[in-house]
């Protein structure tokens, strides 16, 4: 199928819209015959990344990208960075605002869940942004069958 | 067994117009942490939460649950019974506490 490609621009503390991109990009998938449980794994990861530049940085940029061999998604922010990624990948450990905890998030579980349903994360911070780039491989089991 | 079977039981209540009452019911999940429900509830489960935040419709409608019950007689602003009715994910509201929802889920044959 011809490749899929999108850009989105996400802003801070915009709760209201968090999950378009998550929706979007699950329709996408869901349009090129990829299986419920892919779709699933890509949708959880987006989501999760997702809310994490909503409610930890000061907005930022996705790109989706869907070939037959893969998903994925890169998200890019303006900062504030994580100071230790090692903390961040552990599952429960939170420095999410009390604005992010009454609307259902910070209990620690964002990038060690999207950590779980990758098949690649690459994750850089600075004090001036964080890149996290998710792939899932696209394999014949991926497609309903 | 769908949405429209367990609001013959009069300790729910429907309180959006538009949602999909036909929706088959698979099981239920009972968390306020979305990022639990995100990662652990599955397709067509009835999310039990006390959660009154725009984002529980934004989880309901990504991982396709069947229906979202406020227990504790919540009371869910409009914002919410807006956006489920254009996802059209019917919305419950019951006095109950979360676990005696589940319980009375239970007995109706909900797991």
């Amino acid at each position: 199928m011809e490749p899929y490609s999108q850009d989105y621009k996400i802003e801070r503390n915009d709760i209201a819209n968090a999950g378009t991109v998550s929706s979007l990009t699950k329709r996408a998938l869901k349009n090129r015959g990829l299986s419920r449980e892919f779709v699933k794994q890509v949708t959880i990861g987006v989501y999760e990344a997702e809310i994490n530049v909503v409610i930890h940085s000061y907005g930022g940029s996705v790109k989706v990208d869907i070939t037959d061999d893969y998903a994925e998604i890169t998200f890019m922010d303006k900062g504030p960075g994580i100071p230790n990624i090692e903390q961040a990948l552990t599952a429960g450990f939170s420095t999410a605002s009390s604005y992010a905890i009454e609307n259902g998030f910070g209990a620690g579980m964002g990038l060690p869940n999207i950590q779980a349903v990758s098949d690649e994360m690459d994750l850089q911070s600075t004090s001036d942004g964080t890149y996290l780039r998710i792939k899932f491989n696209i394999t014949e089991n991926s497609y309903e069958h | 067994m769908n949405i429209k079977d367990i609001l013959e039981n009069n300790r729910l209540t429907l309180i959006n117009t538009k949602g999909n009452l036909f929706n088959e019911i698979s099981g239920m999940f009972s968390c306020d942490l979305l990022s639990h429900v995100m990662a652990n509830a599955d397709e067509g489960n009835i999310l039990i939460t006390i959660l009154n935040n725009i984002n529980v419709l934004g989880v309901a409608s990504l991982r396709d649950l069947s229906a979202v019950i406020f227990p504790h007689n919540v009371k869910v602003n409009q914002l919410i019974i807006d956006k489920a009715d254009e996802l059209q994910i019917p919305l419950l509201s019951t006095q109950l506490s979360t676990a005696k929802t589940v319980i009375l889920l239970s007995k109706m044959g909900v797991i």
